[in-house]
């Protein structure tokens, strides 16, 4: 190995911009309890996640099941070659969304820190 | 363009081809979704070392057309995103090696950096979803590593070639 100075401020400065790109996302992770569900570009769905309860969507492969527990959201049953999505487990975070992209189908708790109280 | 430098360049293309397929054999993309080490940018990186920078665009952008075809991706959302990568590192790795205060490791680390900078930039685009920037910090640094990587593959391999011809 035969690094130039210029090798290495270059991996040194992507090093720092990795690092730097990082930092926001851990600060930003509001409560939220709304979840979508899209379905190719569309929603289908909008859960209300203080109640424990499940759902079903139609994806691309056949049904998508989806369960709401104690605020968090996880894809129970689907049809697609490595269940990725459902390995996932709960989530509860809206910058982690569930994507089961064989069903093209996205579950995301949208990050609603203006919609924290609502008058009717 | 002296036949000898087509057929050289037709087997870099053709290298760059088989490694590419290859390499998708690889279960990598485990590690995060969108990894991938890149030992196809190998065959880009030694045209440019070998023959500069058209070459490179020649054998880079004939191995994503070719690949993609053998595939049967052609003009598929996995197309689109491997071209925008190779599109973005091809122009990295074009400055990078016209500075030349760079080795071989330095553009391929630039090179390696763009193409996931790239396929985020497609995929966010494509899909209207943002969430794919997050991967973009820890794309970063595991680009750093392949690009040190297939540098240093390049270099092995540009040892061997030295005074040789096909």
């Amino acid at each position: 190995m035969s690094l130039t100075k210029a090798d290495k401020m270059v991996i040194v400065a992507l090093m720092i911009l990795a690092l730097g790109l990082l930092i926001p996302l851990f600060n930003n992770a509001p409560q939220s309890n709304l979840a979508k569900v899209y379905v190719k570009d569309s929603e289908v769905l909008s859960i209300d996640l203080s109640q424990d309860s499940s759902y079903t969507v139609e994806g691309t492969n056949g049904e998508v099941k989806i369960e709401v527990k104690d605020h968090q959201i996880r894809v129970t049953q689907e049809n697609s070659p490595h269940h990725l999505c459902s390995k996932q487990g709960f989530v509860s975070d809206p910058n982690t969304p569930i994507v089961c992209l064989p069903n093209e189908t996205v579950v995301r708790i949208e990050g609603g820190a203006q919609q924290d109280t609502m008058i009717q | 363009m002296k036949v000898q430098k087509t057929v050289e360049l037709a087997f870099l293309m053709g290298a760059g081809i088989v490694l590419q397929i290859t390499e998708s054999f690889l279960p990598v993309s485990w590690i995060l979704p969108g990894f991938k080490i890149g030992f196809a940018n190998i065959t880009g990186l030694f045209a440019l070392q070998m023959y500069g920078i058209s070459a490179m665009w020649l054998v880079n952008l004939g191995r994503v057309f070719l690949a993609c075809l053998c595939q049967g991706t052609l003009f598929s959302v996995t197309f689109w995103i491997s071209l925008a990568g190779a599109l973005l590192s091809m122009a990295g790795m074009s400055i990078a090696y016209r500075m030349k205060c760079f080795s071989v490791f330095g553009v391929s680390v630039v090179g390696a950096s763009m193409h996931s900078v790239g396929q985020v930039l497609m995929v966010t685009w494509i899909y209207q979803q943002y969430f794919m920037q997050l991967f973009l910090p820890v794309l970063l640094a595991l680009s750093i590593v392949s690009g040190l990587c297939t540098g240093g593959l390049t270099q092995l391999l540009m040892k061997r070639w030295k005074g040789r011809n096909v």
